[in-house]
């Protein structure tokens, strides 16, 4: 098994590499062939990275995230996996070159910081936890890539509105695709997000004595998913323009950002052990 | 009587071994009253070229003709006299003041073939780039192969024509980008909306600027069409030159705003025929849909204020000539990309015309290598078993063929002009003889 993980580790690079390539050739020069060729390779890496985490966890008995290595492979797949759903979703490849650019170059880290055998941790083998881990990786990771696309529809809404057009102008889709890829990545945001409250709780009881839902990441978390739950709702009431959204999945990951940092650093000690 | 002219600069392109004459007539010649005399319909282009293939001094002809030139390319048996019948006959005969205030361009050999390359791919039209040039390369080639007036080399070079200009547009930007005001409009529908085919269009006014919009945004596939005109038998023409568009009465262009995704104004109003307050209204309806706005009227057609309302996309004239005048410039940037590939182009062409003047030697010699061939075998034939005869048979035609592969491959991609080599050929083999034979 070492073997086969050591070969996977090697290949997954070189694929994501070709299939940003391929991308490429779709978001600068609009092949035709291109089209063809690069979504199945995609969704076959995808595959393959999904089997090759399942292979380390089984192999390892942990939740794939125990060193820098497995983690920054993991954030890669988390990445590529959003990055599926929202091209399925907005029913467009063509931006796929900029997700997979980020994909590739944290899985070539990856590959590159591999050591052969990841220290243990014992938090990573309680299911619980690794649940919670793995939600809360995909719903960062969601909700940056909808903060991506908001900001890309901004610009293009901008050069539009201002009518100033720069050399993005026609690279990119169009607004209506922009809104509809935030939307979709927003939607596995409040999902992957939903999931990581809700096995955070169960573990959390299992593990802590003490009352921790006053705590400040609790109530900072419960606040974000409010808010992400009170944006698609007025999305799907058909209440919130395209702009709007943009602004709010930016907002939205400031919030993320201040609740991974700020809070985490200064004003809990629930999370403490990260 | 002129004679075929050539200037310092073509000499080093006319050196070669084909032979073609270009005479034309273009926007850069000529003005358009001139033109529109020397323009021939496919019936009319038809007729001429049967013409021009009936003289004794023209091998092969073209007439590419369009609304911004009117070009003859001839492969003559007698280049002087081709180039004056076809002067005469395609131009002169319509206009004789061409010649007398030379309003016309004449080039020769590969430096016509390249122009021909460089109309294809649209470097020579009045808009870089534009498409329609390529197809009316396309039917030109068409026309001549079936009026019979193309043969080999003409019929091939224009095949290289209609292929070279295929692969510039997919190989490089020079098509890429709007480039009329119509083109303008499309292009900024389709950086908001997915699909135009599903957008309605609302057309205020009915004037030349209207249906040159009109007209890209049915060959772009939008949706539904609207037009209101205040003067309703200008909408009636309207609906004449576009069948598929529905006329709304002027006063009702309000009620019918709402589900409209795309508005072109271009009405030659003098106050704003659509207010802040009207579209405000209308997108308090559309929910959360955008709203392009085009108005391409001087004095504007619609108030300024609306452009400030959230999720419409208000743009006038200027805003749509930068956006032109953007595009042309990326299009004259991969002007040099497209030159490395008319260079390419016409490089394969030229070789290929190089081993045309050597084909009859390279016939010659294979004739005179399976007269060989057949004579010795029959010699020894009778005194072979009949089971090996088809056996030796194959042997010696593999044999045959496989000793002049090289020789016939050198002789094609040599230079015609060297006479010596095909000389020693011929002399070597004593194909002379079999020539008289």
């Amino acid at each position: 098994m070492d073997t086969a993980l050591r070969i996977a580790s090697v290949l997954l690079p070189l694929l994501y590499l070709l299939v940003t390539v391929g991308y490429g050739f779709l978001f600068f020069a609009k092949r035709p062939a291109a089209r063809k060729v690069a979504p199945p390779l995609f969704y076959a890496t995808l595959a393959l990275h999904l089997l090759y985490l399942v292979a380390l966890a089984v192999r390892w008995h942990q939740f794939p995230m125990a060193s820098v290595s497995q983690t920054l492979s993991a954030v890669a797949f988390a990445v590529a996996l959003v990055y599926a759903f929202v091209e399925w979703h907005g029913r467009e490849a063509s931006t796929g070159f900029l997700m997979l650019l980020v994909a590739s170059f944290l899985e070539t880290l990856s590959a590159l910081l591999r050591t052969p055998s990841p220290p243990d941790r014992e938090i990573f083998h309680n299911p619980l936890f690794a649940t919670h881990t793995g939600f809360a990786l995909l719903h960062s990771t969601a909700f940056m890539v909808a903060a991506t696309y908001g900001f890309l529809f901004l610009r293009l809404y901008h050069e539009i509105k201002r009518r100033r057009f720069s050399v993005f102008f026609g690279q990119l889709p169009p607004l209506e695709v922009l809104e509809r890829m935030t939307s979709g990545a927003l939607l596995v945001g409040f999902a992957a997000l939903t999931g990581t409250m809700i096995a955070g709780a169960v573990w959390a009881k299992q593990e802590f004595e003490e009352p921790w839902l006053r705590d400040p990441k609790i109530l900072m978390t419960f606040g974000i998913w409010l808010f992400y739950g009170v944006v698609l709702l007025l999305l799907r009431l058909r209440r919130l323009q395209g702009r709007q959204l943009a602004l709010a999945a930016l907002a939205g990951v400031v919030a993320i950002l201040f609740s991974l940092l700020g809070v985490n650093l200064f004003l809990t000690e629930v999370h403490g052990f990260l | 009587m002129a004679s075929l002219p050539i200037t310092p600069a073509q000499r080093t392109l006319t050196s070669s071994a084909l032979k073609l004459i270009g005479v034309g007539v273009d926007h850069r010649t000529a003005p358009i009253e001139l033109r529109e005399r020397v323009a021939y319909n496919p019936g009319q282009a038809e007729e001429m070229l049967s013409r021009l293939v009936a003289t004794s001094e023209i091998a092969e002809a073209c007439l590419l003709s369009t609304c911004n030139r009117t070009e003859l390319y001839l492969k003559p048996h007698n280049e002087a006299a081709a180039y004056r019948t076809g002067l005469e006959l395609v131009f002169l005969s319509r206009a004789p003041e061409i010649e007398e205030e030379g309003r016309f361009f004449v080039k020769r050999d590969l430096v016509a073939a390249r122009h021909l390359l460089e109309v294809a791919s649209g470097l020579q039209s009045m808009v870089l780039g534009e498409p329609e040039i390529l197809g009316q390369v396309r039917q030109a080639t068409g026309l001549a192969e079936t009026v019979g007036a193309s043969g080999t080399v003409l019929r091939k070079l224009l095949r290289t024509a209609v292929a070279t200009g295929g692969r510039v547009r997919h190989e490089t930007a020079i098509g890429s980008g709007a480039v009329s005001f119509g083109y303008a409009v499309v292009d900024l529908a389709r950086n908001i909306f997915q699909h135009l085919d599903k957008c309605s269009v609302l057309i205020l006014g009915a004037g030349e600027t209207a249906r040159q919009v009109a007209r890209s945004l049915i060959e772009r596939g939008a949706g539904e069409l609207l037009v209101a005109n205040r003067s309703p038998e200008r909408a009636a023409a309207f609906l004449e030159v576009f069948p598929e568009t529905h006329v709304v009465p002027f006063d009702e262009r309000l009620e019918v705003l709402p589900r409209c995704d795309i508005v072109v104004a271009s009405t030659g109003s003098s106050e704003p025929v659509l207010r802040a307050a009207d579209v405000a209204a209308a997108m308090d309806r559309r929910k959360t849909r955008p709203l392009l706005l085009a108005d391409l009227g001087v004095p504007r057609n619609v108030e300024a204020g609306a452009g400030e309302i959230g999720n419409v996309f208000l743009q006038d004239i200027d805003s749509l000539e930068d956006l032109i005048s953007r595009n042309l410039k990326r299009r004259r940037q991969e002007v040099p990309r497209v030159q490395e590939i008319l260079d390419y182009e016409l490089a394969v062409f030229n070789e290929w015309h190089r081993g045309l003047a050597a084909e009859p030697v390279v016939a010659l010699l294979q004739k005179r290598a399976e007269k060989i061939r057949r004579r010795e075998l029959e010699a020894v034939r009778e005194r072979l078993p009949a089971e090996v005869h088809d056996e030796v048979d194959r042997l010696t035609r593999s044999l045959v063929r496989k000793i002049l592969h090289h020789p016939s491959h050198q002789l094609r991609r040599g230079n015609p002009l060297d006479a010596g080599k095909i000389g020693l050929v011929r002399a070597l083999f004593q194909l002379d003889e079999d020539d008289e034979e």
